[in-house]
Order: structure tokens, then sequence, then C-alpha cells
């Protein structure tokens, strides 16, 4: 008995000092790349900073800082580690659907429909809005900015270029997103790789944005962030919903990722529901 | 005395009035009527009867006259008679005259007139007497005499007794006369009197009257004007109705001042309630806009303590401390430092705890002065009353108020704080609720976010996993087949050397051998048509001469496809021997003026070869390659030219000089160009690229008026570019054309190294004229196909399901090309029978309509075979439109494609869905 208690505290005291080193590792990745992640969900952290660890094969934080610090390397490998680029084209078919049935309509007539593709990864989910928005007649009025903290998932988005080993799975999404042509006529296989049609990219502006540390650089009509902000402890959380409530025109609209929810942030009470399972809202104060 | 007994007794009276002056009227006038009757008839008659009697009396004495002066004559006797008859009618009238007037001056002088008579008619009978005697009346003369003076003297009594009758009716007349003056003037007086008797009376009655109904009238208007409580009242002094008005009054006004009083009563309640409701509902109102306990609390506090005119207030919510029930200070009024240590109780624990134990108010009137203090700017007191309050729900305290104020809590004020108590309880639960559900969802929204982050970094993770496990596979089957290779490269070096004398010339063999083949018959075919079409026996029609020789120029034609073909085939598959070596151009030159000249001259064509002083007598390259390729040039432009020129000029240009992009870089400085120029057709823009294509002419018709298989430039083209060169053509329609071939001037070493960044060139790419809707044509159908692609389908088997042959074809063709097995159904019925004859089909393509069974019904029979449930369904749709799509997919199409069918897009496809397939 005595034993187990003792252990327990010591696995307190080894989790209390994990929580500190991961804090001080935060910090000096902060002060030393400029990369913010001090905000970061908790948990996540510990779990893909303690992979590293073990990848690195170190015995602790503290020597991953002391090498994280000198060597970029293993920061620019912390740092993908730190960046899930987990996406797929129409991921959620019944959300791109949603908006098509719900949004569009609202937009449709807009002189030009401004777009900020929050956290965009590789960019398979914003070649989605493209096809979706050529297939509803208004991609040409309309501008896309997609933006990720990660510049080289940014390069691969920029080519436009998948793999075709998603395809199958992608050609269903598609269809259950409410497709009204065939998936095929957007693309042309090239050995492994799939490449779209250049006339998708025409209108999308990749950049790089950091979310925690940039601000906002235009007024937009959509926002889509969508399983973004799960990385994000409350506080950011309600500091990038800030940042969009500012970055988004009034009546404009805001997607989210379908285990997200804008009711308990800090503007909750600004947006109405336009779907709420696949939560699309509109901003109406 | 009543109103009805007023009434009565005046106007009885007046009535009496009234009557008796009636009688009394009636009365004079019957006295009146009597007096005339009097006067009428008894005077009258007493004047008629006296008139008769003066008049009889007049009678008599002309009677005498007559009876005495004729005695002995009729008539005397007569006048007799007269005369006795009016001495009677005299007598009688007297008589009467008697009975009716009894003054006694009229008797005195009817006894005097009786007496004259009397003696009168003694004379008379005297005279008659005498008469009868002697007959004679004179004797008598005396007597006559003293007859004739009676009768004057009756006569004159007669005529006293008619005055004095006059004198009697006069009299009479007048005393009627004053009669009627004296009864008009008593009636006057009589109605004076009575009319002023009636007219006192009745003031009496109406003043009595009025001064009482004014006494009540002056009262109940003072009653209307006050304002209901301390009503006046009315003295009753009288007994009559005015009396029981007046205790009606009184009555009513007591009744309405208890009313009165009842409805102050009821509109204080009603008020105080309707206080209470608007205070209640205002508090009310704020519990939905408080967001936490917190906030309706200190709402809540702020808003009820100045509502009871009170000036402090303290808010405990109950919650837990310390596993103990406690009363935690959450919100105050005017709260001050002074208080610090209250901050909260435990049950029980001082007098909010007490409250909270009993769950009953405590209210405390007259605290001592320095219980508390409530300071402002301008100065501080201490409120001596206060009030603590459970706040319950169902039994159960939820939280305590307490509450101070200067003044004493009003009944309505605590009945205030009682009934928002009760409200606050539900509120204070509701909200308790609330915030618990918040919170659960809050945890939840947290908990699903961890739970895509941790699925998402699974997913993650797994690629991860899958791509090091990739990577080390391949790292391992790489070593593995490296060494392998290296084995295989030595084994097959050896085996190489040995085989390659024997493949040499066994690929020799096999040209030959099929140049052979198929020049052998055709070749008898074409020398027993040229023996038939010279009809030397004559048996042949004109038309069969005319067919044969069809024949011969066909059998030709295919003969010389048959080389180009076999030249391309050579040239494609990288079998063309080049065998560069030092060629002498006048050799060249010599060769084609000797292969052109007849043909010139035969077409009357200006035909030249011009080689420019600058350039060197020999090139190193390919002669034969470079002889077929001017001579192929030669002939298109001699093919093409009616009239004019054919000339070809060799000249040396700098590389850099040379305007055309070139096709592949080229190390060499200075490059041969030869140019062979014509005056022919020429060729228009749009077509100078396409006519390097194999079986392409500018024109669809050209093959026809010109001949030609079409493939003599492409072999050129190639040929040119396997020897490191290439061809350019400027042409003008009309006016002729311009075909250079551009070979650069190298050194033996150099040759080898433009062949091999050819053979790179090849390999990649062109996917720069990419669009969704237009199909690109210019694109040479064999650099589309990579050796990468056409590996992943190579072998694959598929099915194709359609009932139009040439769409059948097309697809054959083109899926041929990249080495597929292709099994062909022509409906539905037939596709699935197919499919299980071949159960190693990788992929369907369903043409929807069809006869028999169509796309739709073959898809969904193939789904219910749990064999092919997993299997590739590409539908082939006609029509673009989004229902029969969706109907595909509903039927079990894995994808979808319109007509007509972009090949391009069909290899994409078919790439996706076959993709693992390959393992």
């Amino acid at each position: 008995m005595k034993n187990t208690i003792i252990q327990d505290q010591g696995s307190v005291q080894v989790q209390e000092i994990e929580r500190i080193e991961i804090e001080l590792l935060l910090e000096a990745i902060y002060r030393y790349y400029g990369y913010d992640f001090r905000n970061y969900a908790q948990s996540f952290l510990q779990r893909r900073i303690l992979h590293r660890v073990r990848n690195e094969n170190l015995k602790s934080v503290s020597a991953l800082q002391e090498k994280l610090l000198r060597n970029p390397e293993i920061m620019k490998r912390l740092f993908s580690d730190l960046s899930i680029n987990v996406t797929e084209m129409f991921r959620d078919p019944a959300f791109f659907q949603s908006f098509r049935k719900n949004i569009v309509p609202f937009v449709k007539d807009y002189p030009d429909i401004r777009i900020w593709h929050v956290g965009c990864s590789t960019g398979e989910e914003v070649y989605s809005m493209a096809i979706l928005l050529h297939e509803e007649g208004i991609y040409e009025k309309a501008k896309i900015w997609a933006t990720d903290i990660n510049p080289k998932t940014l390069e691969q988005a920029k080519k436009g270029t998948f793999s075709l080993a998603n395809m199958q799975l992608y050609t269903k999404n598609y269809m259950e997103a409410g497709g009204i042509r065939a998936f095929s006529e957007y693309y042309k296989v090239v050995g492994e790789q799939v490449v779209f049609h250049p006339f998708l990219q025409k209108n999308i502006m990749f950049a790089e944005h950091n979310l925690v540390t940039d601000s906002s650089f235009n007024e937009f009509d959509i926002i889509i962030c969508r399983n973004v902000l799960i990385y994000f402890n409350k506080s950011l959380q309600n500091d990038v919903h800030q940042l969009f409530y500012e970055s988004l025109s009034l009546s404009g609209f805001i997607g989210l990722g379908k285990r997200e929810g804008i009711r308990f942030t800090s503007h909750g009470n600004c947006y109405e529901e336009i779907d709420s399972t696949e939560k699309l809202y509109r901003k109406y104060k | 005395m009543k109103f009805t007994t007023k009434l009565y007794a005046s106007i009885g009276f007046i009535l009496l009035l009234i009557s008796i002056s009636v009688v009394i009227l009636m009365n004079m006038l019957e006295q009146s009527i009597v007096k005339m009757n009097v006067v009428v008839n008894e005077l009258y008659e007493r004047i008629d009867i006296a008139s008769e009697i003066k008049y009889e009396t007049a009678n008599i004495g002309r009677e005498f006259r007559e009876a005495t002066a004729d005695p002995e004559n009729g008539n005397n006797r007569e006048a007799l008679n007269a005369w006795e008859e009016s001495n009677l009618k005299i007598k009688q009238g007297i008589e009467s005259l008697k009975e009716l007037d009894t003054q006694e001056k009229s008797l005195d002088l009817m006894e005097q007139y009786t007496t004259l008579h009397d003696s009168y008619q003694d004379m008379v009978q005297q005279v008659m007497v005498w008469q009868k005697m002697d007959g004679k009346v004179d004797s008598q003369a005396v007597m006559v005499d003293e007859i004739k003076l009676t009768r004057n003297r009756m006569l004159q009594t007669a005529q006293l007794l008619l005055g004095l009758q006059e004198q009697e009716m006069k009299n009479e007349l007048l005393r009627s006369r004053d009669t009627y003056n004296w009864a008009v003037t008593s009636i006057y007086i009589y109605l004076a009197i009575s009319l002023s008797l009636g007219i006192g009376l009745i003031i009496w009655i109406i003043r009595s009257m009025t001064k009482n109904l004014n006494k009540v009238t002056t009262v109940m208007n003072s009653a209307g004007n006050s304002n209901g409580n301390d009503l006046p009242r009315i003295e009753i002094v009288s007994n009559d109705e005015i009396g029981s008005i007046a205790a009606a009054f009184n009555a009513m006004v007591s009744e309405l001042e208890a009313h009165s009083k009842l409805e102050k009563h009821l509109l204080e309640e009603a008020e105080e309630h309707g206080w209470l409701k608007t205070k209640i509902a205002e508090i009310a109102t704020m519990y939905p806009e408080a967001k936490d306990i917190q906030m309706l609390g200190e709402s809540f506090i702020s808003k009820l303590v100045p509502i009871v005119d009170a000036s402090f207030g303290v808010f405990y919510l109950k919650s837990e401390n310390e596993a103990q029930p406690y009363l935690k200070r959450i919100a105050a009024y005017a709260f001050s430092n002074q208080f610090k240590a209250s901050e909260g109780f435990y049950i029980g624990e001082g007098l909010v705890g007490q409250c909270a134990l009993e769950k009953q108010a405590i209210l405390l009137t007259q605290v001592p002065e320095d219980y508390i203090s409530i300071r402002s700017g301008t100065g501080e007191g201490s409120p001596r009353n206060i009030i603590i309050l459970p706040v319950q729900l169902e039994g159960e305290v939820l939280a305590v108020i307490e509450i101070a104020s200067f003044h004493a809590f009003t009944s309505s004020q605590v009945k205030l704080l009682e009934e928002i108590n009760s409200t606050l309880g539900m509120a204070i639960n509701s909200m308790l609720n609330h915030m618990r559900a918040e919170r659960l969802l809050q945890e939840s929204q947290a908990l699903t976010e961890e739970l895509q982050v941790q699925s998402e970094e699974l997913q993650l993770q797994q690629e991860e996993l899958r791509t090091t496990n990739e990577k080390l596979e391949e790292q391992y089957t790489a070593s593995e087949q490296k060494k392998k290779e290296l084995e295989k490269v030595r084994e097959a070096l050896e085996e190489k050397a040995q085989q390659l004398e024997i493949s040499s010339q066994y690929k020799s063999e096999f040209l030959a051998n099929m140049s052979h083949e198929l020049r052998t018959p055709l070749n008898s075919l074409l020398i027993l048509a040229r023996i038939l079409s010279e009809n030397e026996e004559g048996n042949l029609s004109k038309k069969q001469e005319e067919y044969t020789r069809t024949i011969y120029t066909s059998g030709n034609d295919l003969l010389l496809l048959i080389n180009d073909i076999l030249d391309l085939a050579k040239i494609e598959s990288g079998k063309l021997e080049v065998i560069s070596k030092e060629v002498d151009l006048y050799d060249v030159q010599d060769y084609l003026s000797k292969q052109f000249s007849p043909i010139a001259s035969q077409k009357d064509i200006q035909f030249n070869v011009q080689l420019e002083p600058n350039v060197s007598n020999y090139l190193y390259t390919d002669e034969q390659c470079l002889k077929q390729i001017l001579k192929n040039l030669l002939s298109n432009a001699f093919k093409f030219t009616e009239s004019g020129s054919v000339s070809l000029q060799v000249r040396k240009v700098r590389t850099e000089y040379i305007e055309k992009q070139m096709p592949v870089s080229t190390q060499a400085e200075y490059m041969l160009a030869f140019s062979v120029i014509d005056t022919g057709i020429g060729v228009p823009t749009e077509k100078q690229r396409v006519i390097f294509d194999a079986f392409k002419q500018a024109d669809g018709t050209t093959s026809r008026k010109y001949g030609g298989t079409g493939l003599g430039l492409s072999i050129s083209r190639e040929m040119a570019s396997v020897l490191g060169g290439f061809i350019e053509l400027t042409s003008e329609v009309g006016k002729g054309s311009n075909f250079t071939l551009y070979l650069p001037i190298l050194q033996s070493s150099e040759i080898l190294e433009a062949n091999s960044y050819i053979e790179e060139a090849a390999a990649g790419l062109e996917y720069e004229d990419y669009s969704l809707n237009e199909k690109s044509e210019v694109d040479d159908e064999g650099s589309r196909i990579n050796e990468e692609g056409k590996s992943s389908l190579k072998h694959k088997k598929v099915l194709i399901v359609d009932d139009d042959i040439r769409n059948v074809y097309a697809l054959t063709i083109a899926l041929e090309k990249y080495e597929m097995d292709i099994i062909v159904a022509e409906n539905g019925r037939e596709g699935i029978e197919m499919l299980q004859g071949n159960p190693d089909t990788d992929i369907v393509l369903m043409d929807i309509m069809m006869p028999e069974m169509d796309g739709f019904e073959a898809m969904r029979r193939i789904r219910q075979l749990p064999k092919y449930q997993t299997l590739p369904i590409i539908a082939l749709t006609a029509k673009a439109m989004k229902q029969s799509r969706e109907e595909c997919l509903d039927a079990g199409a894995t994808d979808y494609i319109s007509k007509p069918i972009d090949i391009d897009q069909l290899f994409s496809l078919m790439h996706v869905w076959l993709y693992r397939k390959e393992g």
C-alpha cells in the first residue's frame, strides 16, 4: 500500500516535472525560433513532444530542448510533429453538401466572394472548395486565401498534385458531397500522382499565416477553419475567434470542423447557427 | 299631514266652493224665472182683462144706441143681444180681475165701476121698458142722457183701471231688474272669495312641499360632492313622503359609506398586490439575463434592496466548504470592508446559518446602533431593521438573503420579499442546472475536440508508420534486388555477349524474312497484275484492263507502304542502325541528281542541286539515312509541284542563328542546312505541324490526288532526330514550300551524347496543353503513353459492355496501346456471363443504354454477386445529367464518365480505380 502511494506521488512528480519541462521547451522555441506553441492544447503538446523525445532516442524533454536549440533539423522535425496534416478531398462530405445547400445561395449574388481557408495543410480541401465553387458557377468571382503555418505543406498544396493512393476515397467523398459532374474531369493521372487541373488554382492564393502571432489581413465573406482550433487551448481558441470575428464581414459565414463548436467560445453569441451538425455559422452582430 | 290628504283636502274644498256657487246661481235663475212668469202671465192677463173691460164698456154704448135707434127693426134685437153679451163680459171681467188684483186701489176702482155699471143697466132697463111701452125713445131723452153720462164715467173708471194695471206691470219689471243686478253682484263676490281661498290653499300646499324637497336636494347634492366618506344626513322633520325619502336617503348614505370603505380597502389591497407583482416581474425579468449564479446574485441583490427601501443587502449562496454545507457570500449591496469577516456561514452558524437551519425568515427590529453602519460620502448611519430570509425550493434552502433598512419593513415589503424568494429559488435552481449542463457540454466539447486531435494524430502516425514501413521494405527489397541485379547483370553480360551475335542475326533475319515474306507474294501479285494489264491476248475488256491496272498501282502503293512501315518501325523501336561515317556530299548530290532528273524532265520542272562554297565536302553522319530523308523530301516536292522548279540547296549555318526553337539542344556550333525548295501547292500554316504525323497529309483529299502513304515525312523527321537534327518547314499556300533539314556538324564522339539526350526528352510527359473540355487532337497519340502509366494498366483485364460497336472498337484500340486484356460483351446479360467466365476481371466499363439488359440492371445484378461487390465498375453515361449519374451510383457504379469519352480522362479514371490492385 505504502509503496503504491509513493509511486503515485512519484508519478505525480514526474508529471509535474514534465509539465514544467514542456513549458520551458515551448518558451525556448518561442524565444529562439519564434514559433509560439505555448497556447496549444496541453495533452496534444505532451504527446507530440514525448513522441519526438522517443524518436530522437532521448531521455527527457530537457534533453530534447538542449538538442533542439542547437540543431535546427530537430526543430524542423518537432515542427512537423506539431503540425498535423491530416486532410482529405471533400473531407466530411456532408459539410460540403451543406455548404452547397446553405451558403452558396446566400453568396451567389455577391459581386465577389472572399474566402479564407485557414490551416489549408496540403490543400486538398481548398481544391475541393474550388471544385465546388466551379460547379456552382461562382468560382470566377471567388478568391480563396489558403493559409497555413507550415511552408512545406504550402509548397505541396501549390502543386495541386496528390497521391493516387487516396483517389478512390476522394471520388467517393466527391460524390457524397453532391458533386454534379464526373470527378475524373478534374484530374489526370501521371504515374503515381494525380495532377489537378491548373484552372482550379487560378483564384487560390497560398500564403503563410500563423494564427497565433499574425493578425487579420483582409475582410472575408467566408472563413473555413476546420480541425485547426482543436489543437489550441481555450484561451488561444478565444483569441483566434477574436481574429476571425474581426476578419469576417457582417453576415459572413464561418465553417468549423465536425467536432468543433462556436457556442462556448468568447464570440459564441455573435453567430447564428446555419447547420449545427456541419458547424456552419453566420455572424449577425 | 300627508301629501295625499293635503291634495285631497284642497281639491275637495275647491270643488265644494264651485258646487255651492252653482247651487246659488241655479236658485237665482229660478227666482228670476218665477218673477218673469208673474210679470208675463198674471200682469199681462190683468192688463188684458182691464183693456177688455174698457173695450166692452165702449161697446155697450154703441150697442145701446143701435138698440134704441130703431126699436122696430131686426137689428134692434141683435144689438140688444150684443149689448146683453157685452154686459156679461164686463161682469165676468170684473169678477176675474177681482180675483187677480188684490190691491186696494184697484178694488176701489172696480167697486166704483160695478156700481156705475149697475146703475147703467138699471137705467137702460127702464129705457127699454119705456120704449116698449111707448115705442118712443124721445120721451125718455133725459134718461138717455143719463145713461150716456154713466157710461162715460164707466169708461173713465175702466181707463183708470187699465192704467193702474199697466203701472203695476212697470213696477214689477223694475223689481225683477233689481233682483238680477243683485244676483250678478253676489256671484262676483262669491267667485272672488272662493278664488282667493283656492289660490291661498294651493300656495300653502306647494310651499310646504317644495320646502322639504329643497332641503333633501341640497343634502343630496352635498352628498354627491363629498368623497364618499362622512356623507351628510337629512334631518327628518316631517312624517310625510319627503320624510320617508330622507330616511331612505340616510339609509342609502350609510350603505354607501360602508361600501366606499370596503372599496378603499380593496383598492389598497389591489395596489399592494400590483406593486408586489410589478416588483416580482421586474426582478423576474432579470433572471434570464444572468449568465451565471454570481451575476444572478449581484443583479438580484442590487435590484431588490432599493425596491424595499433598504440600504444594505447580502446574498449568501449555499455551497460546500470542506464537505460541509456552507453559505458563501457571493453578492452584496452597499458592501463595506467592515463585513469582511462575514464571508460565509455554516448551517446553524450565526443568524444567517440559523435562518438556513430553521428555513424561516428572521426579522430583527431595534438592533443596537453600532450593529452595522452604512456609509455614504456625506455621512453614515445604522439601519435598525434587519431581515434574514431563506431562499428555498421544495423545502431545500438554496441561499440566504440578509437585508437591512433604516425604516421598519412594511407588511407589503415583507410579503414582497417572501414572494420573490420563491421565484428566486426557482431561478437559482435553474441557473445551477443550466451551469451544470453548460459545464458538462463544455467538457464534452473539449473531449470531442481532444478525440478529433487524437484521431488525427493517430491517422498521421499510421501514415508515418506506413511510410517508414514502406521505406524499410523498399530499402530491403532494393538491396536484395540490387544484389540479384548485380548477379543478373553479370550473368546477363556474359549471356549478352554470347547472344548478341545470335540476336542481331535473328533480328536481321526476321526483318529480312518479314520483308521477304511480304514482298514475295506482293511481287508475284504485281507482276501478274502487270502482265494482265498489258492484255497481250486481247481477251480482256477495257474495263477489266482498267481493273488490273488498279490492282497493280494499289499493290505498288502497298509495297511502298510496307517498306515505309518497316522503316518507321525500325526507327521507333530503336532498331534503326545508325552507322555514322564520313559522307561525301558530292556523292549524295550525284545520287540525287540521277534519281530525280528523269522525273524533272518528265514533269517539265527545273531541278538543280547546289552546294554553297563554304560547305565542306564531308559530313559525319549516316549516309543511308541522309539519302533517304533527302529522297523523301524531294519526292514530296516533285509530287506536289506541277510546274516551276525544285531545288536542293546545301549551306552551313551557325547554330545560334537558327530561328526555330530547337527541339533538341546540340553542342555543335555549326549545322548543315539542306533546303528542298519547290513551287508547288504549299502547306497551310495550321497544317504544318500535322503533316509530320504518321498517315497525315495536309488535306484529306490530297492522298487521292497525289497518292502516297503519308509516312514519308514522319520517317524523315524521326530519322533527322536520330541523326541529331531536325526538319523545319516554311510554306505558303500556292507559292511553294521549303523543307529544311538541319544536321549538326559533329565530331564522332558528340553524336552518342546527343542520342542519349533524345531518349530522356522523350520520357518526359507533356502536360501543358491540358484543358478540361477540349481534347488535344494535336498531341501525338504515342507520346501520351508513358512507360510508367502503361505498366499500371498492363495486363489488366477490362470488360467492355457496350452495344455500340464503334465505341467498343475505339476503346479497344485505345486500351490495347496500354497492353490491357480486353473482353467485350454486347449487353448487360452477356456482360454478367462474361464476368462469370472471367473471374479475374479487374475493371468493367459499363454502357448504360443497351438492349436486352441495360447498364443499371446489369450493375445491380453484378453487385448482388458477393464476389463482385468491390469490383470497379465505370458507368459510361450518355447524358450529362446529374440524375442519371445518381442513378448509376445507386445501381452500384463505382464512378462514371460521360460520353463522348475523353480517352485521357478514362485512363486517369482507370488508374485511380486500378490502383493498389497491383499489390
